[in-house]
């Protein structure tokens, strides 16, 4: 039951008047700079996105857009963050060897996944010592 | 429930044709990829070798074979093939005359599966280059291949699937916890039974390759699923079963060997959490820069978050589980080893969630390279410019967080049963089990 | 043998031999020029055959990053080399003559250093004349130091110079605007009775005359796609790759004032007044041609039309004036 709360239940919202927020990132063989950006839900984000060495891309999970650019042509892109949670933003264009791990981070809002993860795994681990602890057979620490 | 009581797949398991068209499949895939490896682009994204290898076979060895048939990879796996082709002098049934190899039984010392605990962390090691080089891992396989191959006219059965393949060490590991297993049907019959043929071969077929007994099968871990003991048993006394999950884990193994593969199976599918699926550069400029200081010190990190942090903090928590404990009891290790299988369900959840991600992101590059497998221009199936596109993605936060709090309760589930056997508690195991949980949910989610 | 056996044999043989055997042959028999990034080699092959008249099919691949390819001095849109894909050109040369490709997309430090020539063959026709540069007729020393000794407080205003020059008229010529430096037209307008103010907003009138909205769209695009990587977005000398040609090596940033001496250099920056108002079109369009002789500038010369440099130096210049079109930069 709990752990039907937990999964399903939606999350206590705080809210927080949107702003608008512009972050500047710059992509080289393989990282961002910066790789990890915190906004809160319904933020606006606005994206100047410029490559420092070849010609990479940005790709936002979950949101499916992305930005193209050239070394020293700086692209924009602009977004509004309408969805919580933790957010990977990946190179869309081929850039090397490492490309497929090119990554970032980009956290909206609350994590809800993570935070129900964490409920569900508390509830299964309390819920399986409860379990020994209570049962009768003997598996007690002190029996031993 | 008995499987090979359904007379359709009895048949088709006892033929050797069946099995044969697969393996010719397997071949000529494993072949082409080291082909394309070789030839085609180094672009990892767009070469057969990689997608193939590390994308579609990846995918359906660790999300489905495993789980679902334990060591049914091993069953299907094209590496043995040529060796043993050679080494049997046929490709079916046993021919009159023999062939003459030196058939040597492998060494005792090394009857063990450290060296496929090696093998697997000099794959892990390299992993970066590996799994992004075309031309890295056309290299590797072909090395399996010839290896495979030579120790075949080295050794007998299949040495190399036993003792060397770094996939079969931890397919063997975590085909405990599969719903199928191939056992005999009633013992007594191999009490009576003259010759042994399920081991020592027949005009049937031939002696079990894995150098399993089957008379002797308790456990998944060593058994390939060739299907030649059901082929050359005389009295048909044996079968392929439908089970509960992990029933192997019910009678914990108390192989210290085994037990660090469980450690570096948990150990890297983190590292490999962090390293390629995360936001930090550095790591993956370390991890990539082989033979680098950088690297030095990730390779250092790596061994001894294997070997040391993991392992020392799970002996700590064994440790407080009762006093005196079963270390000062004086049958430490082997309690240990009897407690590290908690970590195989884990472990192989553990891998499942990390490989969820990066498959499901990946998988289109698939579609194009059926239709490109060289990078040469080619559109054998109109397919060549299907565009990436990440797939699935909205399923993959709440599928990684079923995987891995499955994988907790699976494995709290199985500490009591290992604890019982050692008769300890098993709280602190559970707890040491959400802690690396809580990382691995941190790092995937 | 059984029969099922050699069968089975021969099936294994001819699959697998045609798995190995299929894609080998299909493969020596294709040619594909691969690009890489300069430091791995560039292009390969570099130089490729042809003859005046008959269309030259070609397969582009790139084995590592994006690249893309034009061949300079061809009015042809540049098509992208992508990684692990094949991109099909065909060319059609009129004029046998050496041509040089040229990698269009940014792919590195030395992603200009990615060059090829394309050797047409075929009887040469009537000889093309060249004409000679006007930095060479001028007898310009550009690698001379051309330092402005006067810069305007503010940016210059064309419009006022507009304005000013109906009562106190400039020539406008472009042959005189061509062949001086913004200072040397300032200069010689001091016989005049304008304040310096004046003068240089008249200046700025000379150089907008001799510009039009379309050579300042195309010199903007040129210098976003082939400038701003080393001389910064905004023309500031600070663009992503300033950093790295320091580091690239003294070598690679000096320029030689005398034998012995070599001092180092960044990339221009082209909103600095004293070096750009010193420098007049002629100087800056034999920078472009010639390239930086020891520093990290590239030649173009053989990359762009004359007409494309023309226009790249009218846009440079729009750093330093306020043009009619409003914007100030």
């Amino acid at each position: 039951m709990a752990g039907l709360v937990v999964a399903f239940a939606p999350f206590p919202v705080h809210p927080i008047t949107p702003q608008e927020r512009a972050f500047r990132i710059e992509a080289r063989q393989f990282a961002y700079s910066p790789s990890e950006l915190k906004v809160n839900l319904g933020d606006t984000i606005t994206l100047e996105f410029v490559s420092t060495d070849v010609v990479h891309g940005l790709y936002v999970d979950g949101y499916d857009i992305s930005v193209e650019s050239d070394p020293g042509q700086t692209k924009t892109l602009s977004f509004v963050a309408d969805k919580p949670g933790s957010f990977r933003f990946r190179c869309n264009v081929t850039c090397g060897a490492m490309h497929p791990f090119m990554i970032g981070n980009l956290s909206v809002g609350q994590n809800e996944w993570f935070y129900r993860s964490i409920g569900l795994a508390i509830i299964a681990t309390l819920g399986n010592i409860g379990y020994l602890m209570f049962s009768p057979r003997p598996t007690l620490i002190t029996d031993y | 429930m008995e499987l090979t009581r359904l007379p359709f797949l009895k048949s088709a398991l006892k033929s050797r044709y069946p099995q044969l068209a697969v393996f010719i499949v397997m071949l000529v895939g494993y072949v082409f990829a080291i082909l394309a490896g070789l030839i085609g682009t180094p672009v990892g994204s767009h070469n057969f070798s990689i997608v193939f290898v590390w994308i579609a076979w990846w995918a359906i060895l660790i999300l489905v074979a495993v789980p679902f048939f334990g060591r049914g990879w091993c069953a299907v796996c094209p590496i043995p093939l040529p060796g043993e082709w050679l080494q049997r002098g046929a490709v079916l049934n046993p021919p009159d005359k023999k062939p003459k190899w030196l058939n040597l039984r492998w060494p005792k010392a090394l009857r063990n599966i450290w060296l496929q605990n090696i093998s697997f962390l000099l794959l892990a090691l390299f992993s970066s280059v590996l799994l992004t080089m075309p031309n890295i891992t056309a290299i590797v396989l072909a090395a399996m291949l010839f290896a495979a191959i030579g120790l075949s006219t080295i050794c007998e059965r299949r040495s190399f699937c036993r003792y060397l393949c770094p996939v079969g060490g931890f397919i063997g590991l975590y085909s405990q916890t599969a719903p199928i297993e191939l056992r005999i049907k009633d013992k007594q019959v191999c009490v009576t039974c003259e010759g042994k043929p399920c081991y020592n071969g027949s005009q049937a077929g031939y002696g079990c390759p894995w150098d399993v007994f089957p008379g002797g099968l308790t456990k998944n871990t060593y058994c390939g699923l060739c299907m030649e003991c059901i082929r050359t048993c005389p009295h048909d006394n044996i079968a392929i079963n439908l089970r509960a999950f992990s029933a192997d884990l019910a009678k914990p193994s108390t192989r210290i060997d085994e037990a660090f593969k469980a450690f570096i199976m948990l150990g890297s599918a983190m590292i490999y959490a962090g390293v390629l699926l995360g936001p930090w550069g550095a790591l993956k400029d370390a991890a990539y820069n082989v033979g680098t200081s950088a690297w030095f010190i990730y390779a250092t990190i790596f061994l001894a978050i294997i070997f040391a942090i993991l392992p020392g903090f799970f002996w700590l928590m064994i440790s407080l589980t009762s006093r005196p404990s079963p270390i000062r009891r004086g049958v430490g290790v082997r309690a240990f080893a009897s407690l590290a299988t908690t970590l195989i369900p884990l472990g192989l959840m553990f891998w499942v969630a990390f490989s969820l991600s990066f498959v499901l992101t990946n998988a289109s590059y698939i579609i194009a390279s059926l239709s490109d497998p060289l990078g040469l221009g080619w559109n054998l199936f109109g397919t060549a410019n299907a565009a990436w596109q990440p797939m699935l993605t909205s399923i993959l936060a709440p599928a990684q967080m079923l995987a891995l709090v499955g994988g907790l309760i699976w494995s709290a589930r199985t500490a009591q049963k290992a604890a019982n056997e050692v008769k300890v508690s098993s709280v602190p195991i559970v707890i040491y089990c959400f802690i690396t949980t809580l990382a691995m949910l941190w790092l995937l989610l | 043998m059984k029969r099922s056996e050699l069968l089975s044999r021969i099936f294994i043989m001819v699959a697998v031999l045609g798995a190995v055997g299929a894609p080998l042959f299909v493969w020596a028999r294709t040619s594909l020029i691969h690009a890489k990034i300069a430091e791995d080699g560039g292009w390969n092959p570099d130089v490729i055959q042809a003859n005046a008249g008959e269309p030259l099919h070609l397969k582009l691949t790139s084995d590592d990053v994006v690249h893309g390819f034009a061949v300079g001095q061809m009015d042809m849109q540049s098509v992208d080399v992508l990684p692990g894909k094949v991109s099909n050109v065909t060319l059609t040369f009129d004029r046998p003559g050496i041509y040089t490709f040229f990698c269009t997309r940014w792919c590195g430090l030395n992603h200009w250093r990615m060059r090829g020539t394309i050797e047409v063959g075929g009887s040469p026709s009537d000889p093309q004349s060249v004409s000679v540069p006007l930095y060479i007729s001028l007898n310009l020393d550009i690698d001379a130091p051309h330092d402005s000794p006067v810069v305007p407080e503010s940016k210059p205003s064309a419009i006022r110079g507009y304005e000013l020059a109906a009562n106190s008229p400039i020539l406008q010529s472009l042959n005189y605007y061509r062949a001086n430096s913004p200072y040397q037209v300032f200069d010689e307008l001091s016989s005049t009775s304008l304040t310096e103010s004046q003068r240089w907003d008249e200046v700025a009138h000379l150089w907008q005359s001799n510009t039009t909205r379309e050579s300042l769209t195309n010199g903007q695009q040129l210098y976003a796609q082939n400038c701003a990587a080393c001389h910064g977005e905004n023309g500031a000398g600070n663009g992503v790759f300033a950093d790295d040609l320091a580091a690239a090596g003294e070598l690679s940033m000096q320029t030689m004032a005398g034998t012995d001496n070599m001092t180092m250099q960044t990339p221009v920056d082209f909103t600095n007044p004293t070096r750009m108002l010193g420098a007049s079109p002629a100087l800056l369009q034999g920078k472009i041609l010639r390239g930086g002789m020891g520093t990290g500038m590239p030649m173009w010369g053989s990359i762009f039309t004359e007409e494309q440099i023309w226009d790249l130096i009218a846009y440079l210049y729009s750093f330093q004036f306020n043009y009619h079109r409003g914007e100030s930069q």
